[in-house]
């Protein structure tokens, strides 16, 4: 009870974080606040190994490579302020979307059913995936590495591009 | 906590990350924003695989398949994001219309 609290009162402060500071470092800050809660959310939810995955990838890598690009973007580092009728438009939109949804969701009724004791202990669940990962899913697995090599090269070409493009501006 | 409950906490992070990427003009804020909304259908996964489904594993999977693409998406936006600051020293979205119709 303890933890669900946690986890619901960080992913919701951080998000707030996220949207009303001006400051980006600080929004960075917020959504690493938020991702914590949503780690915790995963602990209670019976999947350690994910919760681990996500403290290490997204706190881990994923925050600190944004923190990076706002260090060399300096710039970027104070966000401008978006004009009031956006501001509202947005607000307008995310509302109706949470009570559409919100009403959708305690409208309806979810079948539930619970997994077997056994298949829930925290290491049959991390043995299951590393079962699955290599056997059912193994297709997917190895798409996803060549997604990612793909993504490094991507990002290393257009990160580099630019500025070479630059120096021969200068130079002509 | 019931299903719905965690259904709902997802909600309300999809909510507010749709907010910032429809009301924020810095783009590493509409970035952050659409990383709020991939964590909150993480939630929804796990919810889903811990309430509904019999097999042990597949809402994890699911899950750990999502934060390797976010990865990959981060970096090419964050390359994408420098690449345009270098080029016009601003990361403001209503800067970035040359394309507009």
């Amino acid at each position: 009870m303890i933890l669900e609290a946690l986890a619901g009162s960080l992913g919701v402060a951080g998000a707030m974080l996220v949207v009303l500071q001006r400051n980006m470092v600080r929004a960075i800050f917020g959504l690493a606040v938020a991702l914590l809660g949503v780690a915790i959310a995963f602990l209670v939810l019976d999947a350690p190994f994910v919760a681990a995955m996500e403290v290490l990838i997204y706190i881990g890598g994923i925050t600190v490579a944004m923190v990076f690009a706002i260090m060399l973007s300096a710039e970027g580092r104070l966000a401008v302020e978006a004009s009031a009728l956006r501001r509202v438009v947005g607000a307008l939109l995310a509302a109706a979307f949470f009570a559409g949804v919100a009403y959708a969701i305690t409208e309806s009724s979810f079948p539930t059913t619970s997994l077997a004791a056994e298949a829930r202990s925290e290491l049959a669940s991390v043995e299951a995936i590393g079962r699955d990962l290599l056997d059912r899913f193994n297709v997917v697995f190895e798409l996803l590495s060549i997604v990612l090599l793909v993504a490094i090269l991507g990002a290393v070409t257009i990160a580099t591009r630019e500025g070479s493009a630059g120096t021969e501006d200068k130079k002509a | 906590m019931t299903l719905q409950t965690w259904l709902l906490f997802a909600l309300v992070l999809f909510a507010v990350g749709l907010y910032a990427v429809l009301a924020r003009r810095n783009l590493i804020a509409i970035l952050i924003g659409v990383e709020l909304m991939l964590n909150a259908a993480n939630i929804n996964f796990l919810a889903f695989h811990r309430f509904v489904t019999n097999d042990p594993a597949v809402g994890q999977i699911v899950v750990l398949f999502v934060i390797g693409l976010a990865a990959a998406e981060v970096a090419i936006a964050l390359s994408i994001v420098l690449a345009v600051y270098r080029e016009r020293k601003a990361i403001d979205v209503q800067d970035l219309e040359e394309l507009k119709g």
